[in-house]
């Protein structure tokens, strides 16, 4: 049977493993988004901060510590685009196509500058830096992984995975809880009435897009650190922006966007199967991108079905 | 602020961003220049100094001139053939984003157009003064076919063009990189590529030492001609750019917001296949690229360097050029890697975009103006007191 050969519990397994990336990205993306700020930097944010961490915990020894860097980074990377963005008023979107270049080009000449790999030799990465020791260290969590086919799938994950997942639940307690939540929404959804009523709407933003950079720095590292062994050329392969859909397909909420990345993962995880059982990967591999398109067209069609339910298409401000 | 000096700040506000640009690479070239092992302090700085102004001349002065100080014909033509894709996304650029249609799938774009006008050139069985003229014009009319998808769901759906065209990039590579690798590969070759053009295909050469400088070149020229004219200068253009500067009073007075939106996207996809089918068949005698090619990517850097305005966007389309050459120069003389060009590029973009960079000194200029004015006037009313 085909279906039992794809439906393994590996299978399900990986699509957690899969998804947890674009969780990442995707929660960057949801609260950037609510604070009306489109992030596309995310994308090179992950290719920095998959840089900076692989190569912190190569020099350190220590994976935590390539973790902890790779979030710094990706703080640094999106409070210099709040800069750019929010006081010499550079358009957000310009901003991170910015961030993607120096993402995609720039990361390359750091790597070559720093790893002393010279023009002419094979692509250069970081992957034989990173071995088992400094991986992220996988957990196998007591009760449930003796639970028959549950514990095959949801045990033996990443610190990281758990962490994406666990963070879906914080960033909604975070957005709809405390008091900075309020604030990010309420700067994102009319900024001139939250700084009628003393919001300094300049540091919510700020804090908005740094969290925003922390969560695709954590994506970053778990590219360069766990899922591959190491930072390689093109990487993050638009995960950046897979996650810009997640979030608009989960109308902007934490765990409805986490339903459009599980979607996403879902569709790459089946890529990835059907490829091992003999299709061409070429063929396979736009799958993601394809659901995606479609993905948009089904939320925005549904929108337009149920006037009131759906909510208002995603905030894309183009520049002028 | 007057017409001079609204453009003396343009160009004050332009330098400064490429000198801070500079001055950041002047700063990364220095860090990675190698000193000699065991040198004192001051020794390996005078090292890392003198490397940091070989490397300094080699980007900047390299693509221009020879070491003896004579110009270097090669490198120019170099530079003017590297413009081709790079003015025609930068035109599609310009378009698209004039309208206020965030698609960035001018990259995409610029890979399919070269792919199917290589199909042209490998199958379709044509006279040869007419053969690549179609296959250009049918990777126009693909890629234009292509750009219907975002432009078509943003106007009728609402979705973002911005998220779509980038997916469709990845689909359209993908999709390529399958056809090359099975249908249409050429398996007596060792790489992946297709079977080789027909000769009839290919786009005359404007000068012959390698360069690949093609008559594509005097055609991209046209079409920032033909681009300016089509957006200052119909009532199409208008409406393009009318929805641009506001979309709700554009729609209130009347125009039909959606189809400008389908029409913006379709022209920027257009131009884009065009700029792909001419580099094709301009410099290649067969179809093996395996990756996108970033030409999209520097075509939104020259859009923005120009302002949106066509008629900058050969000019903007140079200076990447100069840059990009002058970073393999280098990269080839003192082992900085060339991928440099991608932070001078960043940052270039950056300060360029920035519309409060150097307000400070725009309040200055308008506070003088405004002085000057009010003084002139307060002796005129004098002088006519008297």
């Amino acid at each position: 049977m085909l279906l039992q050969r794809i439906f393994t519990t590996d299978f399900f397994f990986s699509i957690l493993r899969i998804t947890a990336p674009i969780l990442f990205a995707t929660l960057g993306a949801v609260i950037g988004e609510k604070a009306g700020i489109s992030n596309i930097g995310l994308e090179g944010i992950m290719m920095i901060s998959a840089l900076f961490g692989s190569l912190t915990a190569y020099w350190t020894g220590s994976w935590a510590a390539g973790v902890l860097l790779a979030l710094i980074v990706g703080v640094i990377v999106s409070l210099l685009m709040g800069f750019f963005s929010f006081n010499l008023k550079t358009d957000i979107i310009l901003t991170g196509v910015a961030v993607n270049m120096i993402g995609s080009g720039g990361t390359l000449f750091l790597v070559k500058v720093i790893t002393q790999v010279t023009e002419g030799t094979a692509l250069a990465s970081t992957t034989s830096l990173i071995t088992k020791s400094v991986q992220v260290p996988s957990v196998n969590i007591p009760l449930l992984k003796e639970i028959p086919i549950l514990g095959d799938i949801l045990s033996g994950h990443s610190v990281l995975t758990y962490l994406a997942f666990l963070l879906v639940y914080l960033t909604w307690v975070m957005l709809y809880k405390t008091p900075l939540g309020l604030n990010i929404r309420s700067v994102g959804e009319n900024p001139n009435a939250a700084a009628s009523v003393g919001v300094s709407v300049l540091r919510v933003k700020y804090i908005a897009i740094g969290l925003s950079g922390a969560m695709a720095g954590l994506g970053g590292a778990y590219m360069s650190m766990y899922y591959a062994m190491g930072w390689s050329q093109d990487m993050v392969a638009g995960r950046g922006f897979i996650a810009l859909a997640a979030q608009a397909m989960g109308a902007g909420e934490p765990l409805g966007s986490m339903l459009a990345a599980l979607v996403f993962g879902l569709a790459q995880a089946l890529g990835i199967k059907v490829s091992s059982l003999g299709a061409d990967s070429n063929l396979v591999s736009p799958i993601p991108y394809l659901v995606t398109i479609l993905g948009l067209v089904v939320f925005a069609l549904v929108g337009a079905a149920a006037p009131g339910s759906g909510t208002p298409p995603p905030r894309f401000r183009p520049p002028r | 602020m007057n017409k001079k000096q609204s453009l003396l700040f343009s160009l004050v506000r332009g330098t400064a961003a490429i000198l801070i640009a500079l001055l950041v690479t002047t700063l990364l070239i220095f860090i990675c220049a190698d000193a000699p092992d065991g040198a004192s302090l001051g020794a390996a700085i005078s090292a890392k100094l003198t490397q940091t102004g070989g490397a300094l001349h080699q980007l900047l002065i390299g693509p221009a001139f020879r070491s003896n100080g004579s110009i270097s014909a090669k490198n120019l033509s170099d530079i003017l053939a590297a413009m081709i894709p790079t003015i025609f996304t930068g035109l599609a650029t310009c378009v698209m984003f004039s309208a206020n249609q965030f698609n960035l799938g001018a990259e995409g774009g610029i890979m399919l157009g070269a792919f199917v006008g290589a199909l042209g050139a490998i199958y379709l069985r044509l006279p040869a003064g007419i053969l690549p003229v179609v296959c250009v014009l049918i990777a126009a009319a693909a890629v234009g076919a292509m750009m219907l998808i975002p432009a078509v769901l943003k106007a009728k759906l609402g979705v973002s063009e911005m998220v779509n065209s980038l997916m469709l990039n990845y689909v359209v590579m993908y999709f390529i990189k399958y056809l090359l690798n099975t249908h249409l590969a050429d398996k007596s070759k060792g790489q992946v590529q297709s079977y080789p053009f027909q000769a009839d295909a290919a786009i005359p050469q404007l000068v012959d030492n390698g360069s690949k400088l093609s008559w594509g070149f005097i055609v991209a020229l046209v079409f920032v001609v033909l681009t300016a004219l089509f957006m200052y200068r119909t009532r199409w253009g208008y409406a393009i750019r009318m929805i641009g500067i506001n979309q709700d009073f554009a729609m209130y007075s009347g125009m039909k917001v959606g189809g400008i939106v389908i029409l913006s996207q379709v022209l920027g996809g257009v131009l884009a296949g065009m700029g792909g089918g001419i580099e094709m068949l301009g410099r290649y005698t067969a179809f093996s690229w395996s990756a996108l090619p970033g030409y999209g990517w520097t075509g939104i850097t020259v859009a923005i360097l120009a302002g949106n305005n066509p008629a900058f966007v050969p000019f903007a389309a140079f200076f990447m050029a100069y840059l990009d050459k002058g970073c393999n120069l280098m990269s080839t003389y003192s082992g900085i890697p060339a991928q440099l060009i991608d932070i001078i590029q960043a940052l270039i973009f950056l300060f360029f975009a920035a519309e409060q960079f150097l307000s400070r000194y725009r309040q200055k200029l308008v506070v003088r103006n405004t002085q000057a004015e009010l003084k002139s006037k307060a002796a005129q009313t004098e002088g006519s007191v008297k």
